[in-house]
C-alpha cells in the first residue's frame, strides 16, 4: 500500500468556485466522499497535485421532484438515496441499488456523481438510472451540457468527462403511476462487495400491454450497458412468465463478460439470464401492484 | 490549522494536505480507541461519528473536517447508550481480541440513536462495514438486541 501523493486540498462553497479551481489549477481532481479515491490512491500511482473538495457545496447537494423530472444533485450521498420518500416511492430500482452498496459507513459518505465518474464496470448505480434514462449535466466554467447516462462512462475506469467538468446533476423523467422498476446484484457476499453482475429494469403495462421495457446490466461489458434487443421483444407484447424467461435466455447471449479475479464470463452469462429474469418480474409486479 | 469538534469540543491542530484523519487522531491527538485494520474502508476499525453519522476515518481526509463534528468511543463512552452497549459486550462475550470493538460500538451506538427497537437483520444490516476476524458475530449481535431491550425498560 503506498503513501497518499503530495496534494493540497481545497474547500469551495460554490460550484463556480470549485469550476475556477479546476480550470486554472494544474493536475486538480474533484474529490466527493473519497470511497473511490482514496483507496484508488493507495493502489496505483496518481497523478494529482490539487484536489477539489465538493462537499461544501450546497448547491450540489438535493433531491426534488420538478417540472416532470426527478433531479438528484452530484454530492448527494447513497444514505440520502435510501432515506428519500420520493426515489423510494417513485424508482425503487435506484433505492434498491444504492440500499446495495458497501456499507453504512461507505454509504455515509460516497455520492451519485462519485459513483457515476468512478466509471466502474460494476457500478451500482449505472444499470438503474440506464433503465431509467437518466441524463447527467455537466459543467464547466463557461459551458454545460447534459448526456444520457451511459455517455458519462467511457471505459472502464475512465469516464468522457474533461480535466475542467463537473457532473453537477443526475435528473430523469418521474415514472408514471403502474410504472414499475427494480434492481438486483450478484456479489461475493451480501456487504461491502462489488457486483459480478447487478441488473435493473424498467417496465410500462397499459391494458396489459407493455408499453416501455428497458433493461440494463453491469460488469458484464466494459461500462453498463442497456439490452436493447430483448426490450425489443418484451415491447408491445402482453408479459408472461414464459415471455420474460425466454427475454433472460437472450440476455446471457448479448453480454460481452470477461473472465478476471471476481468471476468468469461464464458465470457472469448465467448470471444476467438469472438476474435479468429477477428484475423483469420484480418491475413487472411493481407495474400491477 | 484545523478546526473542527472533536468529542463535543472546539480543537485546533496542524494537518497535512494529505493525512486522513485516521492518522490525525491516532498519531497526533491520541485518540486510540481509532484503529487501523485495513485503510481502505472495508474492516470498520477506523469508524467515527462525522456529523453524527458512521464513516470510515481512513477513507476521509483531515482536511474534510474543517468546521464539523467528530465523535470516537473516548467521547462516547458515559452517553446512556453506549454504557448500555459496552456493558452488554462484556457481558455477552462479544469482546474476543477486541480490535474491531470500538468500531462496532460506534455502528451499534448509531443504529439504537436512530432506533430503539431493532430487528437482528437490522442489527445485521448495521454492522454489515465492520469485520470481526475472531468471527464472533454472534455474540456482538446478541449484545446489541440486549442493550437495546434493557434501554427500553429502563424508559
Amino acid at each position: 500500500m503506498r503513501p497518499l501523493p503530495r496534494f493540497r486540498v481545497h474547500r469551495p462553497e460554490s460550484l463556480e468556485e470549485a469550476l475556477e479551481l479546476l480550470a486554472t489549477l494544474e493536475k486538480a481532481k474533484p474529490i466527493a466522499g473519497g470511497t473511490d479515491l482514496i483507496p484508488l490512491m493507495r493502489e496505483v500511482k496518481v497523478d494529482v497535485k490539487h484536489l477539489i473538495d465538493l462537499s461544501r457545496i450546497e448547491e450540489l447537494n438535493f433531491i426534488r421532484e420538478e417540472g416532470g423530472y426527478i433531479r438528484i444533485g452530484a454530492t448527494t450521498t447513497l444514505s440520502d438515496l435510501v432515506e428519500s420518500e420520493l426515489i423510494a416511492s417513485k424508482a425503487p430500482a435506484l433505492w434498491e441499488a444504492a440500499a446495495s452498496m458497501g456499507s453504512p459507513q461507505i454509504r455515509n459518505r460516497g455520492t451519485i456523481g462519485g459513483n457515476l465518474c468512478n466509471a466502474s464496470p460494476a457500478a451500482d448505480l449505472g444499470p438503474p438510472l440506464l433503465a431509467l434514462e437518466a441524463e447527467a449535466e455537466i459543467r464547466s466554467l463557461d459551458e454545460s451540457r447534459c448526456i444520457p447516462i451511459g455517455e458519462v462512462f467511457a471505459g472502464p475506469k475512465v469516464n468522457s468527462l474533461a480535466e475542467d467538468e463537473l457532473l453537477t446533476e443526475v435528473r430523469f423523467k418521474t415514472p408514471p403511476q403502474g410504472a414499475g422498476s427494480a434492481f438486483e446484484k450478484i456479489g461475493r457476499r451480501k456487504a461491502v462487495t462489488l457486483a459480478l453482475v447487478n441488473a435493473a429494469a424498467y417496465i410500462e403495462v397499459e391494458d396489459k400491454t407493455c408499453r416501455v421495457a428497458r433493461l440494463a446490466l453491469g460488469a458484464v461489458a466494459d461500462r453498463p450497458m442497456r439490452l436493447g434487443e430483448a426490450e425489443e421483444m418484451l415491447r408491445g407484447k402482453e408479459l408472461s412468465e414464459e415471455l420474460i424467461e425466454e427475454v433472460s435466455a437472450l440476455c446471457s447471449k448479448l453480454v460481452r463478460p470477461i473472465d478476471d479475479i471476481r468471476a468468469s464470463a461464464w458465470y457472469r452469462r448465467e448470471m444476467s439470464r438469472v438476474l435479468s429474469r429477477r428484475v423483469l418480474l420484480k418491475a413487472w409486479r411493481r407495474c400491477k401492484a | 490549522m484545523l478546526r473542527f469538534k472533536l468529542n463535543g469540543e472546539w480543537i485546533e491542530c496542524e494537518a497535512e494536505h494529505n493525512e486522513t484523519l485516521l492518522d490525525l487522531l491516532r498519531e497526533k491527538l491520541g485518540i486510540k480507541s481509532v484503529k487501523r485494520g485495513c485503510n481502505v474502508g472495508e474492516c470498520g476499525a477506523c469508524t467515527v461519528l462525522l456529523d453524527g453519522r458512521p464513516v470510515n476515518s481512513c477513507l476521509l481526509l483531515a482536511p474534510l473536517v474543517e468546521g464539523r463534528s467528530v465523535e470516537t468511543l473516548e467521547g462516547l463512552r458515559d452517553k446512556p447508550i453506549m454504557r448500555e452497549l459496552i456493558e452488554a459486550f462484556v457481558e455477552d462475550g462479544a469482546i474476543q481480541c477486541g480490535f474491531c470493538t470500538p468500531g462496532m460500538l460506534i455502528s451499534a451506538y448509531s443504529l439504537l440513536s436512530r432506533n430503539p427497537k431493532p430487528s437482528e437483520e437490522e442489527v445485521r444490516r448495521a454492522i454489515a462495514g465492520n469485520l470481526c476476524r475472531c468471527t464472533g458475530y454472534v455474540n456482538i449481535v446478541k449484545a446489541i438486541l440486549d442493550a437495546s431491550e434493557r434501554l427500553r425498560s429502563e424508559d
